[in-house]
């Protein structure tokens, strides 16, 4: 057996790849993190000279952070509510009801993914153009609401296609309502999957670079934009750092709660494999 | 997944219909508006010019300008020679991450698996940042040559190299979870009936695991693709200035030079490089999934 012979020997490709992986994938960011907590770092020193908190206190008061903080959360917020109000209803229509044309009209959400996503950003810009929603918030929303559509939708139906009929139907055979059983037995049972999907939404709208940049800029700023600016034109290297790791705290939240998804294989075949 | 019938416990069978139909129209309507028409859009706006007189005529104009432009050929070029290196290097690293977690087990197995994933955390502007930091100019791999006495290196920011790191990391969770999970299809008794008749591992690999996940591997490099033909974030910010790759060069010709016409015929060429993968690609999604 396979098992028994490499039972006892020392595993070195692991070795090899944690080694490699934690060098490429940890390191560049252990060095931002450092830069966050650093009040001088001359070259050519390896370590800082001083570290300190005085970069957070100067970043934290720029108005521009402050209104790009703003603007990203409204913008997140704004975006996932209405997508959880149309998406949430459409996918429990998917799960359970029969309509005419129901499966193309489920997979015309993929419609969106076939196409080089930027390309299809600046043809839906074209559009905005005559609309004149360039440079407007409701024109950012729109974009990134496009955006959320597949999870919101694709997730949600696993969702409530995974509740036990039998509890529902027998809910109803003791007389519950159709909207008492939703509210009872079908909601509890999707909830965790629903928020899970709310939660992909909120953290994907939140770092949603392009199109905020494409349709947005100059006038919506979002926390990803600003981010952009300041590597391009700011000199001090600190605020870069220092917005990195606020900019971070939505994704280590969504870390939380999503590694167990992660993990499974049903993730991984969501996207085709 | 099989498709369960669709049970009414909204109405009966009669009125679920109308209902289910109002009830998805929503979000429907928003891909017809917001991804279906732009498409049909882009392509009529830039086949079907302004003429001389007051109407519109069809002419390829745009396209002939694109493909008699040597700063466009360039971009493109540049673009497609990303795209490449990219998906090539991605795989050379991916697929031996992934026969390692489909073949190990215990801490060590699920802590490269955590690390090969974590990147999926780490939005892309981190990510950009985080290069220029370590291998930028005077960056942290610099300062690490230095004071062992070596000299600097050429650093890729700003070269056509930039953005290949940049997406190479940022695409490596992908990559390993599609890959790995076309592992999961190859059979233990397959590997272990191969090995019984003195297969070594590289006929193992070629003869046995290959074959079997040909198809996420076409999967892997049809998302690759997609995902990179059109970046905007890691070429804008790590890449060269001139040539730059398709995603920052539709953004400028939109944005800075006040030309849509000419950014949507770059996002109309986009897509024809674009097409075969992407419905490859939707197809196999919409295979693993029915409603």
């Amino acid at each position: 057996m396979a098992r028994a012979l490499t039972e006892r020997r020392i595993d070195w490709t692991g070795i090899f790849f944690a080694v490699a992986l934690t060098l490429v994938i940890v390191f560049p960011l252990l060095v931002v993190g450092t830069w966050a907590f650093t009040n001088v770092w001359r070259y050519p020193s390896v370590i800082p000279q001083e570290f300190g908190l005085k970069f957070w206190y100067q970043t934290l008061a720029r108005a521009d952070v402050w209104s790009a903080i703003t603007m990203s959360l409204s913008l997140a917020t704004m975006v996932t509510l209405l997508s959880a109000i149309i998406c949430l209803p459409a996918a429990y229509a998917f799960a359970r009801m029969d309509f005419p044309g129901r499966n193309i009209l489920f997979f015309s959400f993929l419609a969106g993914h076939a196409f080089p996503k930027f390309g299809l950003l600046v043809a839906i810009a074209g559009i905005f153009l005559s609309l004149n929603l360039i440079g407007t918030f409701w024109g950012v929303v729109l974009i990134q609401l496009v955006g959320t559509l597949l999870f919101m939708i694709w997730i949600p139906v696993a969702a409530f296609q995974s509740v036990d009929r039998r509890m529902e139907e027998a809910a109803r055979d003791v007389g519950a309502g159709p909207f008492r059983v939703f509210w009872s037995i079908t909601l509890p049972q999707a909830g965790p999957t629903i928020a899970a999907a709310v939660l992909l939404s909120f953290v994907g709208t939140f770092y949603e670079t392009e199109g905020a940049w494409l349709i947005g800029a100059p006038q919506i700023r979002t926390l990803p934009v600003l981010m952009i600016s300041f590597i391009n034109n700011q000199p001090v290297i600190q605020y870069g750092a220092v917005l990195s790791v606020l900019l971070w705290i939505p994704s280590f939240i969504a870390l939380l709660f999503a590694r167990r998804v992660i993990s499974s294989g049903s993730f991984a075949r969501g996207f085709g494999a | 997944m099989t498709t369960t019938p669709a049970i009414d416990i909204v109405g009966t069978k009669k009125s679920g219909r109308p209902i289910g139909l109002l009830l998805v129209a929503a979000p429907v309507l928003l891909v017809c508006w917001m991804v279906i028409w732009p498409i049909i859009s882009a392509i009529a706006r830039t086949v079907w010019l302004p003429n001389e007189g007051s109407g519109r005529s069809f002419s390829l104009e745009t396209y002939a300008f694109f493909f008699s432009d040597q700063y466009s050929i360039n971009n493109l070029t540049v673009t497609l020679w990303t795209t490449g290196v990219t998906a090539l290097l991605l795989l050379l690293i991916c697929l031996p991450i992934a026969l390692y977690l489909r073949f190990a087990k215990g801490r060590l197995a699920a802590y490269v698996q955590g690390l090969a994933i974590f990147p999926m955390f780490v939005p892309s502007i981190i990510l950009s940042y985080a290069v220029i930091r370590v291998l930028g100019p005077n960056g942290t791999v610099d300062l690490l040559l230095n004071s062992v006495g070596l000299p600097h290196i050429r650093s890729p920011y700003l070269t056509p190299w930039g953005p290949v790191i940049g997406l190479v990391w940022d695409n490596i969770p992908l990559t390993v979870l599609i890959l790995l999970s076309g592992l999961g299809n190859v059979s233990n008794q397959s590997i272990e009936a191969a090995r019984d008749v003195g297969a070594g591992r590289f006929a193992l690999l070629w003869h046995i695991i290959l074959p079997r996940i040909s198809n996420s591997i076409l999967v892997a490099v049809s998302f690759t693709v997609l995902g990179i033909f059109s970046a905007f974030t890691l070429p804008y910010v790590l890449g060269p200035a001139a040539p730059e790759m398709m995603g920052p060069f539709m953004q400028r010709t939109f944005r800075d030079l006040n030309d849509p016409t000419n950014a949507i015929t770059q996002a109309v060429i986009a897509f024809a490089f674009c097409i075969v993968f992407g419905l490859f690609y939707v197809r196999s999604v919409a295979k693993n999934r029915a409603p």
